[in-house]
């Protein structure tokens, strides 16, 4: 039972912090992105400007907004009876 | 009225019951942090996670008929209850369940009067635990499965309990410190404008997660008491008006919104800001997706309050208020005891009496005791108005508990 449970927890806790603590880092780059992007009053420096930063604060967003669907995918097909597969990163749907 | 049916309808109504305190019990481990850093405005908070929670329920069509086979043993694996309790239109079982779903609401609504975050299965389980002691002896309950997976009591509720909010503070831990570091040099306010849209997109997700698995349960538990009784018979698919009921009692109750547990899972545990709100509700759903993903049980409730607690730990300077955080750890301790005990207790009454009589007294108890912890709350109301006023819990001696309405800040 203690070895199941700790097999178990092993993987949990291993994806929680990769996804759970990655993803609000990953959000984190992107506002200081978006922030060195527009430069002035949105960093504490004041610096000018640097729009191309602009563009990857966007790139970083639109991976957050990946991670979050792909989260909705897992939701949505365990709930209609699918095991879904990250294996080869493209999710893969499996009945179960 | 047969002593079954009226059995039957008295299972029913509380089993949407407890599904709709299970709706406001939680509502705050999605929403809370939300409300608490301004990002939703309280009644939109509410209205959004109802809406995810009802099309949560909907989602699922995966039928959690065996929900109770994770602590109990009155049904097959196939979900088919026992033949043993078939006799008399499955009387013994649905006493059980009745008295189970008793024990379970009595303790949620117990632990929201006092602000408490306990967990809404842990009720449940406690309460069928409780009543299948009481009916069955300890052969009755399923403590351990028979070892070749996570099962049982121990596998599947007293284990999960206790890693489940260590990993969540762990995640938002790393995740709080991961985004304070990152975004140093940004100026504060912008920072926690874009960190509000993050953390709303977080919070949904928990949300969408609730309503798949919370609703289930009730659906489950509904059915095996259509199947005991007789009129239903499929143990693949659970009846559509049951299906409809309880997605619409669990978004009910969320949008009812208990805020007196919002309260003390946004204001009382730490002082947050949106970064941190972001952290951990990102904390909670990867724990919560990951462990169901997996097959692992646990309690959205614990994983909520332990992203929580993390989230004030991972920030420099920070205040986690220890004493609220030891409060909430105790409260988990004795939900499966607490209500198993109002399970077994009811059980003792309602058996003892017999009859139409007995079952009839345990109802009323049930309307009694929720008629006066209703009552109980309005003296200390927490409400949208006054969900996010400040903490004073050195102010007066068990503001904690019961806080002291103050006008709203904005």
């Amino acid at each position: 039972m203690f070895q199941l449970f700790g097999n178990a927890l092993g993987q949990v806790v291993v994806i929680s912090v990769l996804v759970g603590a990655g993803l609000p880092a990953l959000f984190a780059f992107g506002v200081r992105a978006l922030a060195l992007g527009s430069g002035g009053a949105a960093e504490v420096d004041h610096r000018p400007g640097r729009p191309a930063l602009t563009v990857v604060a966007y790139l970083c967003f639109a991976l957050v907004l990946a991670v979050i669907a792909a989260g909705i995918t897992i939701i949505v097909s365990s709930g209609l009876g699918y095991h879904v597969s990250f294996d080869n990163v493209i999710p893969t749907f499996a009945k179960k | 009225m047969t002593l079954e049916l009226l059995l039957l309808i008295l299972v029913i109504g509380t089993a949407i019951a407890f599904d709709f305190t299970n709706g406001f019990h939680d509502t705050g481990n999605a929403m809370a942090t939300s409300i608490a850093t301004g990002a939703l405005k309280p009644k939109a908070a509410v209205a959004l996670s109802a809406v995810l929670n009802l099309v949560g329920a909907f989602l699922s069509v995966e039928v959690a008929l065996t929900v109770t086979n994770a602590v109990i043993r009155i049904q097959d694996s196939s979900g088919a209850p026992k033949s043993e309790f078939l006799a008399n239109n499955g009387h013994a079982l649905l006493m059980i369940v009745f008295c189970g779903l008793i024990g379970g609401i009595l303790w949620n609504l117990l632990t929201w009067l006092l602000g408490l975050p306990s967990s809404s299965s842990h009720a449940l389980f406690g309460g069928l635990i409780g009543s299948t002691l009481a009916a069955l002896g300890l052969g009755g309950v399923n403590w351990m499965g028979d070892g070749s997976k996570l099962d049982g009591v121990f596998g599947k509720v007293i284990l999960p309990a206790f890693a489940s909010p260590v990993v969540a503070a762990l995640v938002a831990t790393i995740g709080t410190w991961l985004v304070y570091r990152i975004t140093a040099g940004v100026a504060t306010r912008y920072a926690e404008g874009g960190f509000r849209w993050g953390q709303i997109g977080t919070a949904s997700l928990v949300s969408l997660a609730h309503g798949t698995n919370d609703a289930q349960k009730t659906m489950g538990v509904i059915t095996l008491a259509l199947i005991a009784y007789g009129t239903w018979t499929d143990t693949t698919s659970v009846p559509l008006w049951v299906k409809v009921v309880c997605a619409l009692a669990i978004a009910a109750g969320t949008y009812t919104g208990g805020w007196r547990i919002i309260r003390t899972l946004g204001k009382g545990l730490v002082e947050i800001s949106s970064p941190q709100g972001m952290a951990a509700e990102a904390s909670s759903a990867a724990v919560i997706l990951t462990s169901s993903h997996l097959g692992f049980a646990l309690s959205t409730t614990h994983v909520a309050t332990g992203s929580i607690l993390g989230s004030g730990l991972g920030r420099k300077g920070a205040d986690v208020r220890w004493g609220v955080a030891l409060r909430m750890v105790l409260a988990w301790f004795i939900t499966l005891p607490a209500a198993g005990l109002v399970g077994a207790a009811c059980y003792f009454v309602g058996n003892g009496i017999g009859g139409y009589a007995g079952v009839l007294i345990v109802f009323a108890a049930l309307v009694g005791l929720t008629g006066w912890m209703m009552l109980h709350s309005r003296r200390t109301a927490v409400h949208a108005g006054n969900v996010n006023a400040d903490w004073h819990p050195e102010a007066t001696p068990g503001a904690s508990v019961a806080p002291v309405p103050v006008p709203v800040k904005a």
